[in-house]
């Protein structure tokens, strides 16, 4: 508990939060990183944290780079999708909008990775304001379905599923990188992968 | 009526100085309803005033008003009105009649009856007539008025009263006398020879009758004598009665005196057999227990207890409070005299054999005494205690019997248990060291070695400060597995000798409370198989919790004498050298070892507070944390003081400094130790020096660091300090975390705003120098006109920035600001969002300007909003 961390032993895990804005990027991050919820809402510009957590076993860091949902150029978060290596896609049950929102950004981290199977989690927060919904979890699925990616709905107030999106997410990322190591010429193929290759599951400790 | 009247005396008379003398109820003859009084009053003043007063109830209340009044002189005519049959109905004349109705007839008759007696007494020369009154009332009222003439108040009273009445029977008898003679009237001479004639016959027959009665005087005279000598005889008679009884009342008192003396000395000799009686109870000693005292053997259990009961009775026997006179027999004293000896002589085998008893045990204990190599452990006194107990009461016994053997006893047993406890304590102290000191396993016992060499060498060398401080660096920046092992080692080393030391300083501490018989408040009195009961228990959770055992027995002992705790420190003298030895000991080994200590031991001197302060252990325990909070300082100052003394890296870029993540071990540290302690608030007084020191720090260093820009430096720490801050949850640091998140902002900022003038140099400056123009209050419109802000000026500056140069300029600010951010702070893609937003809006800026300013010059910068994003994207693609 008292080590140092040493970098080049630890696997560090590169997760960034994509959404607009106002469906609780922030909220879920904070919930995940420091058990704690902020009713307050101030717009991200972008910040970054990071935290040790232990997976199936073994220690890893996650960065979590928490981005703005109102961007005026789409171009500048460009960058950050790039320096990502798995993707929370975010979205509120309860705004139609937002949920609109997520295949514009799907489309633009698709264009910036050049990867079909990028690791990548649809979202659907705030599923504690049940009676306020517009996206029924029906609708959800079946664009995650046509995505081939999973969907979770969470709620960052309650901490429903919380640590679950993090930590599926973290799991196929690591995959994704055995599976690179295993390969070294992996980039040359992303894009030919089987899908039945990410089906892999994880376990949440 | 009594009532009324006494009213009418107090309202209306009084006030008049008057008297009221008779009253009745009446009312008007005719008019029934008006009713008022008339009364009869006189005045208290002389000459007497008589009236009669006429007084009316007024209609509302209570109160009496005069209405009229008469003088009794004016008074003419009584008419009764009843000299026939009775009636309540009469008149009064005065100037005219008044007709009254009274509200009875005995009432009128007594008002009536009192207006004769006034006017007989006070009007002598006309006095009103008195008609239809019934005579026998006016008669009455004279027998009356003569007696209650005393009652109205004396003195006045004796009125002249030279006339008096021929009463109704010498009238009669006198008309009678008259009439027998029909000529008296007509012939007075003739009457008056008639009288003397008749007179003189009455004397002679008067004479005749005397001196016939003559004879019968003389036999009066006779039979008087006779009787007085008959009342001699009987006078005589009565007199000899009376000597008789004279003789028998003195022998009935003298019999009376006999049988008192023989009463008291009955109850005299009752009294003498009781307090023999009492005497011989009290001071005889069975020849059993004299038998026990004498010979009893001391190391039987069975018969320590008939020699403890024997004892007991010795005590008693002389403990005896006899009367002054009692302790003059003979007998008495000797018997005493036996006793003294009986004590002396088994105090003295007594004491011998507990002598011998505490030092065969010394020497056992310590025979017995081994080594354990995994967990230190204090060998318990149990048994040995147990093997006392019985000697207990005997104890006590001597306490009374032979103070000075019982100190020379306290003495022996101190001196030999002493050494016991030194060795043992000493061992105990010597096997926790080494378990610290050996390693559990082989792993990097190389890298443990020179850290516990080093430790060591400290520990003889008194350690010089360049020494210290290395150590410092090794637990502070090492930061190996080992140390989590050694520190969890550590832990239960610490709390194995807290968990042994209690047990056994306070069963021996209540040993010899109960031993000795040294708490004020002793308990000696029902000391028994209770008593052993209780060590069982101890025994049976000794090697359980710490607060566990026997809290019955110590809360009745609330006070621990100041006897038992210098017997107790005598006992246990190496124990308190012994456990700083230790503290210092394990704080070299590893500073933080100190926090270690500081919550434990506090939590135990707090956990006996309640039950136990001043006890022996508390307080040396109390003692060690003075000296652990002192170690605890030293570790705090050590730190800030690395933190002060920290070299700022030369030629790396600077990241996270060692403080910042060092800080946060031992926060993480401090945190798990200082859980749910009473002593946060120490470790809240150091969080807030350190954090203190670390913010100055970071600053120190941001200005002095030459590779990295010091808003770098600034806000990739406070960064850091913030996360730590916010993930710890440590509510004492709140405020600074507040200012590490606002410090990481500004500082952000600060640095995009700054880098961000490099791409575009010149152009910067041209725009920033007109919008200090335009402050100055220079129209937009006409900057253009000024020299230096012409329109051929703007175009030649932007002729400098064609989109080549521009993308290469953002290029190679990516690149710095990746040069200038560690990998540890993952802050790239936040200060690059940052710049690339504000590289916009100052983009957008330049136009305004160029729009205000040059307005319809047709003038624009060579590229353009979808240029830079493209840039951008380009600059993301690259990397």
């Amino acid at each position: 508990m008292a080590s140092k961390p040493k970098p080049p032993q630890m696997a560090l895990h590169k997760v960034i939060m994509v959404g607009s804005g106002g469906v609780g990027k922030s909220a879920l991050t904070l919930q995940f990183m420091y058990d704690e919820f902020v009713e307050d809402y101030e717009p991200t510009k972008a910040d970054s944290y990071r935290k040790k957590v232990v997976l199936d076993g073994e220690e890893v860091q996650i960065d979590i780079l928490d981005t703005a949902g109102q961007e005026d150029y789409a171009a500048i978060r460009d960058n950050y999708f790039r320096s990502g290596e798995g993707f929370l896609c975010v979205f509120s049950i309860t705004e139609q909008e937002s949920f609109a929102a997520t295949a514009d950004f799907r489309e633009q981290i698709l264009r910036v990775k050049n990867d079909e199977n990028i690791p990548f989690l649809l979202v659907g927060n705030k599923c504690d304001l049940f009676d306020k919904r517009q996206v029924t979890i029906e609708t959800a699925t079946a664009k995650a379905g046509e995505w081939n990616v999973p969907y979770v709905e969470t709620s960052a107030k309650t901490r429903q599923n919380v640590d679950k999106v993090f930590f599926d997410l973290m799991c196929e990322i690591r995959d994704r990188k055995k599976e690179e190591t295993a390969k070294p010429d992996g980039k040359k193929n992303k894009k030919t992968k089987k899908e039945g290759k990410r089906k892999k599951k994880c376990v949440i400790l | 009526m009594t009532a009324i009247r006494h009213t009418l005396q107090k309202d209306v008379f009084l006030p008049h100085d008057e008297r009221l003398l008779g009253v009745v109820h009446v009312s008007k003859a005719g008019k029934k309803k008006k009713v008022s009084f008339l009364c009869a009053a006189a005045s208290t003043e002389k000459p007497v005033q008589v009236s009669i007063v006429n007084v009316k109830k007024s209609d509302k209340g209570d109160t009496y008003k005069r209405r009229q009044t008469w003088e009794l002189r004016e008074l003419k005519l009584v008419d009764g009105r009843d000299d026939t049959k009775e009636s309540p109905e009469f008149d009064l004349h005065f100037e005219k009649s008044y007709k009254w109705v009274a509200s009875n007839v005995a009432e009128k008759s007594a008002f009536i009856s009192c207006l004769w007696k006034l006017c007989q007494r006070y009007l002598i020369k006309k006095r009103p007539d008195f008609v239809n009154v019934n005579p026998q009332l006016l008669e009455e009222a004279v027998q009356v008025g003569e007696l209650t003439r005393t009652l109205p108040q004396g003195g006045e009273d004796v009125v002249d009263e030279e006339y008096q009445v021929l009463t109704a029977q010498e009238e009669a008898d006198l008309e009678k006398l008259i009439s027998q003679c029909d000529f008296a009237v007509s012939n007075a001479e003739a009457f008056t020879e008639q009288l003397s004639k008749d007179l003189s016959m009455l004397d002679g027959a008067n004479i005749h009758s005397i001196m016939a009665s003559e004879e019968q005087v003389k036999n009066l005279m006779k039979l008087l004598e006779v009787s007085e000598t008959e009342i001699n005889r009987i006078e005589k008679r009565l007199e000899r009665y009376e000597g008789l009884l004279e003789g028998v009342r003195e022998q009935m008192e003298q019999m009376k005196g006999k049988d008192t003396l023989i009463q008291m000395q009955n109850t005299n000799y009752k009294k003498l057999l009781s307090t023999l009686d009492t005497l011989v109870g009290q001071l005889d000693l069975s020849p059993g227990h004299v038998k026990a005292l004498q010979e009893g053997d001391l190391s039987n259990p069975s018969h320590i207890l008939d020699c403890t009961s024997a004892a007991e009775a010795l005590q008693q026997a002389m403990g005896v409070q006899l009367h002054p006179g009692l302790c003059k027999m003979q007998a008495v004293r000797e018997q005493q005299k036996m006793f003294e000896k009986l004590r002396s002589s088994f105090a003295r085998r007594l004491a011998a054999h507990l002598n011998s008893v505490f030092v065969q045990q010394g020497h056992e204990m310590s025979e017995t005494l081994s080594h354990h190599a995994l967990e230190p452990t204090l060998p318990k006194h149990y048994s040995a205690h147990r093997d006392l107990m019985p000697y207990a009461e005997l104890m006590l016994w001597l306490k009374g019997a032979d103070i000075t053997s019982f100190h020379q006893l306290a003495q022996v047993y101190t001196s030999n248990l002493k050494r016991l406890y030194e060795r043992e304590i000493k061992d105990f102290f010597e096997a926790a060291k080494a378990i610290l000191g050996t390693k559990p396993s082989a792993v990097d016992s190389k890298k443990f070695g020179k850290l516990m060499g080093s430790t060591e060498s400290l520990g003889k060398s008194s350690g010089s400060k360049m020494r210290s401080s290395s150590l410092l660096d090794i637990a502070d920046h090492k930061g190996s597995n080992p140390d989590i092992t050694d520190r969890a080692k550590f832990e239960r080393v610490l709390n194995s000798i807290m968990s042994e030391l209690e047990p056994v300083c306070m069963v021996e501490q209540d040993f010899i409370i109960k031993f000795f018989h040294l708490s004020s408040d002793s308990t000696a009195t029902d000391v028994g198989s209770d008593e052993e009961d209780q060590i069982e228990e101890g025994v049976v959770d000794a090697n359980g919790g710490m607060f566990s055992k026997g809290h019955t027995e110590r809360q009745t002992e609330k006070q621990v004498s100041s006897e038992v705790r210098r017997m107790m420190s005598d006992l246990f003298g190496t124990m308190e050298p012994e456990l700083h030895n230790f503290i210092n000991f394990a704080d070299k080994m590893d500073p933080y070892n100190s926090m270690y200590m500081l919550v434990k031991i506090s939590a135990v001197v707090m956990g006996m507070e309640e039950k136990d302060a001043g006890s022996y252990l508390a307080t040396t325990l109390a003692t060690s944390v003075v000296i652990v909070k002192r170690n605890f300082d030293k570790l705090i100052q050590a730190k800030i003081q690395s933190i002060e003394e920290i070299k700022v890296p030369k030629n790396k870029r600077c990241g996270i400094l060692p403080f910042v993540s060092s800080f946060e071990e031992f926060a993480e540290l401090a945190e798990t130790i200082f859980k749910g302690s009473e002593r946060r608030a120490d470790l809240d007084k150091a969080y807030g020096r350190m954090v203190r020191t670390i913010f100055d720090n970071v600053e120190r260093v941001g200005l002095e660091h030459q590779k990295t820009p010091q808003d770098v430096v600034l806000f990739e720490n406070y960064h850091h300090l913030n996360a730590v801050f916010a993930r710890l949850k440590i509510t004492c640091l709140e405020t600074e975390k507040k200012e590490a998140r606002h410090k990481y902002k500004q500082h952000l900022d600060a640095y995009v705003i700054n880098w961000l003038g490099h791409p575009m140099e010149k152009l910067n400056h041209f725009f920033e120098g007109i919008e200090a123009r335009v402050a100055q209050g220079v129209k937009a419109e006409e900057v253009g006109y000024q020299l230096a802000f012409s329109k051929q000026e703007l175009r030649k500056v932007i002729k400098e920035y064609p989109m080549k140069e521009v993308k290469k300029g953002l290029d190679s600010l990516y690149k710095k600001v990746e040069k200038h951010l560690c990998e540890e702070e993952n802050l790239n893609q936040v200060v690059w969002r940052s710049m690339q937003e504000e590289f916009i809006s100052q983009y957008k800026h330049f136009e305004d300007l160029i729009k205000r300013c040059y307005p319809e010059s047709g003038i624009t910068l060579e590229f353009t909003i979808t240029d830079i994003l493209q840039f951008f994207s380009d600059i993301a693609q690259s990397h």
